[in-house]
């Protein structure tokens, strides 16, 4: 990166099954003025504007960004790379202002998920039309596809899942914009229904809407202001064929290369050795409790075979980062948006600002982003140094 | 305070995908009950279900072989919960390597026994073996044949 890239502001409307009260415009509106009233800037400072929204046939809405492109005058960009598209759209502000193609970016990301009646009937069209479509691929199946891989490869059991669930519901009562508030023991999450081995109901993320928005910008914006760092980011892809990396010796399906390869990068460029000392948060895109296990040793904080066993040190060293202290995409799940509220909750945590839920001290913190069956992964570690 | 208004939706729109020419010849093949791969010159993968290039070494696959009809189940999930628009469960849905492929290809797996779906779970993490079965009329479509327990 030629020049350092800041967050300098944030902007997220709550998160929940339905907002009636607002219109798709209505919402990127909302969290795009809270993030600049944030970092104190209007919207005649902010150079480039770029949307991120996922499926269109979510919303029922082509392009349903398009009402509210504020500002005009600007450059205007697109995002759509499925899961991780806000992190997409977040990278591709920072590139403009790392290139010093732009002093501000304003990047907002929108999910109008409520408007849809059937999101899992919606979700089977993001498969392959020629030798998918016809089965019964979804969110919920795909996860459940790899949660039963990890279980026979590296000794998962669903109590593991019921934990990790637990704790993700248990932050997400101090978070006021999470979608569920619910006081879940491992107990209750085992109980909830099974909605295909081995995921149970408690273990799967909701359905939630809302927008997030971040204002980057460089040095000369972040003088004077509470400024979070962009100190590492990378953005990796990996093969579409799920098939193609179950029997891959360089990495398999639960192995998550993509993930891997952008923390390497992004850690090498923030000069991050030991993630296990060096982050006080760690905000992970993980839909499904196994899914969350699965970047663990990606990301560096353990062995494979140690994963289970690291569910357990998280309760018991207090040396380590805190997980999703958020809720995570586990109590609310806008999945467009979902990628940068990690990196939102990041920049609010290096910046002492995030209210009930923040953790003492934090000075670094790690933001993740996968989409498209993991075939893109992003890391972003932020940080209050300049990098 | 004002009275919310919400306006009804519906998409209902038909498409026709275009397969392409080596999924048109990997059905073709599917009606004469083989299964096909193709084979990457770079990486020497054969890549199944059968495409026109390989992502992984950018070049265009070359040889075509036929797999199977056994393979090893390598992971699946059973479907237990119903969802608008998809089938009635329960449906176990795996990812199956043939023998000869390099890759998985998922499809369904039928006949099992699902009236304990733990000691059926059970069972597929043993990862056993399994063949292709195809069904009464085969249309040149990927829903042509299934797994079976071989
Ligand atoms: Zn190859």
């Amino acid at each position: 990166m030629s020049e350092p890239v800041a967050v300098l502001g944030v902007g997220q409307t709550t998160y929940k099954r339905r907002h009636p009260e607002s219109s798709a415009a209505d919402l990127i509106w909302a969290a795009a003025e809270e993030a600049l009233a944030d970092a104190g800037l209007g919207i005649d400072a902010v150079d480039v504007i770029i949307a991120g929204v996922a499926p269109d046939a979510l919303a029922g809405e082509n392009c349903v960004e398009k009402t509210a492109i504020f500002g005009t005058g600007k450059p205007f960009l697109r995002v759509n790379t499925g899961g991780v598209t806000g992190s997409s759209t977040a990278f591709a502000g920072a590139s403009y202002v790392a290139s010093g193609r732009a002093r501000a970016a304003l990047v907002v990301s929108l999910e109008r998920m409520g408007q849809a009646s059937t999101s899992q009937r919606v979700f089977n069209t993001i498969f392959d039309p020629v030798y998918e479509k016809d089965f019964p691929l979804t969110t919920i199946t795909m996860a459940a596809l790899r949660a039963s891989m990890l279980m026979r490869v590296y000794g998962y059991s669903e109590r593991d899942w019921a934990e990790i669930a637990a704790r993700n519901y248990r932050h997400a009562l101090r978070n006021p914009l999470a979608h569920l508030h619910l006081e879940v023991t491992p107990e209750d999450v085992l109980d909830s229904p099974l909605l295909a081995w081995p995921i149970h109901r408690l273990e799967a993320c909701p359905m939630s809407e809302g927008a997030c928005a971040l204002v980057l910008g460089g040095r000369d914006l972040a003088a004077g202001r509470n400024a979070a760092w962009i100190q590492g980011m990378a953005s990796t892809s990996d093969s579409y064929a799920m098939g193609d990396r179950i029997r891959r010796p360089e990495g398999s399906l639960v192995d998550l290369l993509s993930l891997q390869r952008s923390a390497v990068r992004a850690y090498a460029d923030a000069g991050v050795s030991d993630p296990r000392k060096e982050f006080g948060v760690v905000e992970l895109y993980s839909p499904f409790s196994s899914a969350e296990a699965m970047t663990y040793p990606a990301l560096g904080f353990c062995a494979p075979l140690d994963g289970p066993r690291f569910i357990q040190e998280q309760q018991e060293d207090p040396s380590l980062p805190v997980f999703n202290p958020s809720g995570g995409p586990q109590a609310a799940n806008p999945v467009s948006a979902t990628a940068m509220v990690r990196i939102a909750e990041c920049a609010l945590q290096v910046r002492g600002l995030a209210g009930d839920r923040q953790v003492a001290d934090v000075r670094r913190a790690v933001a993740t982003g996968q989409g498209g069956a993991t075939q893109f992964s992003t890391v972003c570690v932020l940080g209050t140094q300049t990098p | 305070m004002t009275e919310l208004v919400s306006i009804p939706g519906h998409w209902d729109f038909d498409y026709t995908y275009f397969a392409g020419e080596a999924a048109s010849r990997f059905f073709a093949e599917l009606r004469n009950t083989r299964v096909m791969g193709a084979t990457c010159p770079d990486c020497r993968r054969v890549l199944v279900p059968a495409r026109s290039f390989c992502d992984a070494c950018f070049q265009r696959t070359t040889d075509w072989v036929e797999v199977g009809p056994e393979g090893t189940l390598e992971t699946f999930t059973i479907i237990t919960a119903a969802f608008p628009g998809l089938p009635e469960p329960p449906i176990v849905m795996a990812y199956v390597t043939l023998d000869g492929a390099d890759t998985a290809l998922v499809n369904l797996v039928l006949g099992l026994d699902l009236s304990d779906i733990g000691a059926a779970a059970a069972g597929l993490q043993r990862q056993p073996r399994v063949r292709v079965q195809y069904g009464p009329e085969p249309q040149g479509r990927i829903t042509d044949f299934a797994f079976v327990l071989a």
